[in-house]
């Protein structure tokens, strides 16, 4: 506003629009009322179609309400008729309709012409993928991720290992839940959390193990919060490395070091076993223990005994635990004590803080085994859940597994009779599928960023809905080398789809532009196994289209050039789709897309998989009419009803009458959960004398990952509109920073220029300091370090030693 | 500059009520009775002044955190985000 200019009147009646319309939606966000929020700053004109979607952003899986005028997103509504978010949405979810409309959202195929880029036509790009693939399918990778919707996912996964017999396919997701995954196999034998949101909305304690959900998952925190503003009685907990907005909001914070939780686990265990807390009945029914088997380390380990569980804990005394984790010990006197309360029940969260952790699988077991040792498991309220960053992790990765080692359904390549399964289902000739696993991620982009004569073996990487320019951990090693040793890679050949220009991009040789969110159809699982469908509402800009498509299209031309991994058994082409005829459409020509539903074949298709390990989906036109469901979704008496609570009798089907509760995925075959024993063991990295601090990163509530959509979003990114460097102020006065100061920060693989924040958005202790990653000028994955977790493959993003310097203006 | 947020409260009282409508360019808008979560704007000249006003918002007595939903600049253009280093400049 300038003060110094009277407003025209037109100026006056806008502003007053605009002030109405900010009223209106913090009345909306405050009250869980229904207001629609305009999200254009244009005045609604004529009259608004609505429609249901989920948000595009994080893997709560709200569903938003889109309001579309004239082939455009014009407003955004929180729905108030999901159960997710029941008419709230977080500021990134009220503005999620402007991701679409960036002024550079890229609209044309362009490929690499020396330093430039030239237009290219479709046919061109896809000719050249092909040229590619043909040439060598085996050194071919294809690099995804989480925003993937489920039959994106799904044609991706059976084209390489149904087609192509390759398994170098791996998302953005190993580095962001793989450890969620591992933890859940090693403590189940099947993935994903028992519980559900519902517990949010019952438990009497809320444990938040190294989990910032006030700015990460908001909508979901609030359901805590708002229980206690109407006078309920919660208990909330932050068990963390930093002080966050959660934290503000939390009876109790506990400061912890790097891997201190896996002593802390240790330690609540120990005073359960000791003061005879422990809940006997629940343990002598269904659990054995497991221990690291140090002579063959793998998954499940080895089974010990209980007296060897209890001898192994025996250190993990208060004091010693203190020691280790630098939380008090009459806190972790605290924990076990509410734990030991059958009386209570309790819900642990956790995300990137448990999952981005050289010991990721053990701490994730670790606090599964927390709660079942105490019997906090399977009734409202006590459940071990973890969130996921992306929204369809769960459904497009851990469901439909376009994981490196997997098959869509929980199962694996490794396995002969799953191979068989899914060739069954492809229709695809015995012995297709390579028993192989692939290569994962930093396996993935650490080959093709080594020269092929030095045994780089994967020539060429696909990488859609992902920005793995920005996210992989130690760029300067898994991606820069592209543009550094390019002298040395010059057979190595990038092609990223997007919607716009990003980190990846920039070092690619082909770009194809991408529809995304409700410019296409799609379905997506979120964080408490709902699946979630929605119909596209308008078209994309320019060229871009669907990245299925482009899969399918991509498959096509290969299939006529008679490669035999793109028919099937009777050499029909892979993806074949039938119109009303029953004649095959022609959905590799963009002008026939849509011209049957894609998106419902391809989950009709994928939904046979989904009951081989009881993650059973019900049909699509089910979720047409719902917003979401969670599985498994059992048919009972013409009803399709989704199962709240896994394992437990009465509300999961498929535990057998009078079982009470029922693992029956066991890995001991026995109806069992294993609760494990794991040594701690200290972080991959710890700062020393020559790198004093521990570096952290992670998110903010203003900007979704790699800030890519969300930084094109005009209020999101002057809310927050750059990196910066975390610091407390007693930290910064001996280094002589001030806010707004710029700091070098390097560590053992990268260096980086940042602004100063003192006791910012978060409060770091003494040696910690905290650097977002949203920010693509300012890449704090030039610094991480790329250690880890031994099985589930996932880095450590929060333990990076560094040093800080001044730098003088 | 319009900035929307909502203001929780630890307990809702008169006097904090009275601390926040007292700060210059904030109005409340109205929820339930039995509500702690406040929905408010804030009109200001300029960026720091509605830095200043949402601290001083988040120092009242009474107030347990502030959320912004949205921040509007009135000669809004497109964020213009900075990928010369990237692609296309």
């Amino acid at each position: 506003m300038d003060n110094d200019q009277p407003l025209p009147l037109d100026a006056i009646q806008r502003r007053q629009f605009i002030k109405a319309s900010a009223m209106a939606a913090a009345t909306a966000v405050a009250g869980g009322t229904g207001f629609s929020l305009p999200i254009l700053a244009q005045e609604p004109k004529d009259r608004i179609e609505w429609e249901k979607a989920p948000c595009r952003f994080c893997g709560t899986g709200c569903h938003v309400q889109v309001g579309v005028q004239g082939g455009k997103v014009v407003a955004v509504a929180g729905d108030q008729n999901a159960e997710v978010n029941k008419g709230l949405l977080c500021v990134k979810g009220y503005h999620v309709g402007s991701a679409l409309y960036g002024e550079d959202r890229l609209t044309k195929p362009l490929l690499r012409d020396g330093d430039s880029y030239r237009e290219i036509s479709w046919d061109e790009a896809i000719k050249t993928i092909a040229d590619r693939i043909e040439a060598a399918p085996e050194r071919f990778a294809f690099y995804g991720s989480g925003q993937w919707t489920i039959p994106e996912g799904y044609a991706a996964q059976k084209f390489m290992k149904g087609g192509l017999a390759n398994n170098h396919i791996d998302p953005n997701a190993r580095l962001c839940m793989a450890s969620a995954v591992t933890g859940f196999l090693a403590t189940y034998g099947v993935d994903e959390p028992a519980g559900c949101y519902d517990d949010l909305d019952v438990c009497d304690v809320l444990i938040m193990w190294g989990n910032n959900p006030a700015e990460m998952h908001p909508v979901l925190f609030s359901r805590v919060t708002d229980r206690r503003s109407r006078g309920e009685k919660v208990l909330l907990i932050d068990i963390g490395t930093r002080r966050t907005r959660t934290t503000d909001a939390c009876q109790h914070y506990l400061e912890m070091k790097g891997h201190g939780d896996m002593a802390i686990a240790n330690g609540i265990a120990h005073l359960l076993i000791k003061n005879g807390t422990y809940d006997r009945k629940f343990v002598e029914s269904h659990c054995n223990f497991k221990a690291p088997d140090d002579e063959n380390p793998n998954l499940h380990g080895k089974p010990i005994t209980f007296d060897e569980y209890k001898r192994q804990l025996e250190p993990y005394t208060p004091e010693h635990v203190e020691e280790l984790s630098g939380v008090l010990a009459d806190d972790i006197r605290m924990l076990a004590e509410l734990f030991g309360n059958p009386e209570l029940k309790i819900t642990s969260l956790w995300c990137m803080g448990m999952n981005q952790h050289t010991r990721g699988t053990a701490i994730n077991s670790m606090v599964h085994g927390v709660h079942l040792l105490s019997g906090h498991f399977g009734t409202p309220g006590n459940a071990p859940t973890s969130l996921t960053g992306q929204p369809s992790a769960c459904g497009t990765v851990r469901e439909v597994g376009t994981l490196a080692h997997a098959l869509p359904g929980g199962r694996v390549v490794a396995d002969a009779e799953h191979r068989q399964q899914a060739e069954e289902f492809w229709n695809v000739p015995e012995n297709r599928i390579n028993p192989i696993p692939g290569y994962h991620t930093v396996k993935m982009w650490e080959s093709f960023c080594t020269p092929t004569d030095e045994g780089g073996d994967i020539g060429t990487i696909w990488v859609q809905v992902t920005n793995p320019g920005q996210t992989l951990p130690n760029l300067n090693k898994l991606f820069n080398p592209k543009e550094s040793n390019k002298a040395n890679l010059e057979d190595k050949f990038l092609i990223v789809s997007d919607v716009y220009p990003t980190a990846t991009t920039r070092l690619a040789d082909l770009i194809l532009p991408s529809a995304m969110w409700v410019e296409k159809n799609g379905v997506v699982g979120n964080s408490e196994r709902r699946t979630q469908q929605w119909f596209k509402m308008v078209d994309p800009p320019g060229d871009a289209r669907d990245d299925c498509w482009q899969a399918i299209a991509v498959a096509h031309e290969l299939f006529e050039r008679g490669m035999d991994g793109m028919k099937d058994r009777d050499d029909r082409f892979l993806f074949e789709v039938n119109g009303e005829d029953d004649q095959p459409v022609p959905i590799w020509e963009w002008e026939h897309y849509y011209d049957v539903n894609v998106d419902k074949h391809l989950f009709e298709e994928y939904r046979q998989f989904s009951r081989m390990k009881h993650k059973d989906l019900a049909p699509y036109d089910e979720y047409v009419k719902a917003r979401g469901l969670r599985w498994p979704v059992v048919e009972q008496d013409g009803e399709w009803n989704e199962t709240l609570w896994r394992f437990s009798e009465g509300y999961d089907p498929y535990v057998k009458q009078g079982e009470d509760i029922q693992f029956y995925h066991s890995s001991t075959h026995d109806d069992r959960a294993q609760i494990w024993f794991h040594p701690w063991i200290a972080p991959a990295e710890v700062p020393d004398d020559e790198y004093p601090f521990m570096l952290c990163t992670g998110r903010v509530l203003e900007h979704w990952h790699t800030g890519s959509m969300t930084r094109r979003i005009p209020e999101l990114s002057r809310a927050m509109p750059g990196g910066y460097l975390e610091i407390c102020a007693e930290d910064a006065a001996a280094y002589g920073l001030r806010n707004g100061d710029k700091a070098l920060v390097e560590s053992r693989r990268g260096s980086l220029v940042i602004p100063v924040w003192i006791d910012g958005r978060g409060q770091p202790p003494r040696g910690t300091v905290f650097i977002p990653f949203f920010d693509e000028m300012l890449l704090v994955n030039d610094l991480t370090l790329d250690a880890l977790d031994p099985f589930s493959k996932q880095p450590d993003y929060k333990k990076s030693a560094v040093r800080i310097e001044k730098v003088s203006s | 500059m319009i900035a929307s947020l909502i203001v929780t409260l630890d307990a809702k009282t008169q006097d904090t009520i009275d601390q926040i409508s007292g700060l210059p360019g904030v109005e409340i808008g109205t929820v339930n009775q039995d509500a702690a979560r406040l929905p408010i704007t804030i009109d200001s000249a300029d960026p720091n002044a509605l830095e200043e006003i949402t601290r001083s918002l988040q120092e009242c007595p009474g107030v347990a955190f502030v959320d912004v939903v949205f921040v509007h600049f009135e000669e809004a253009r497109h964020a213009r985000l900075k990928t010369e280093n990237c692609f296309n400049g």
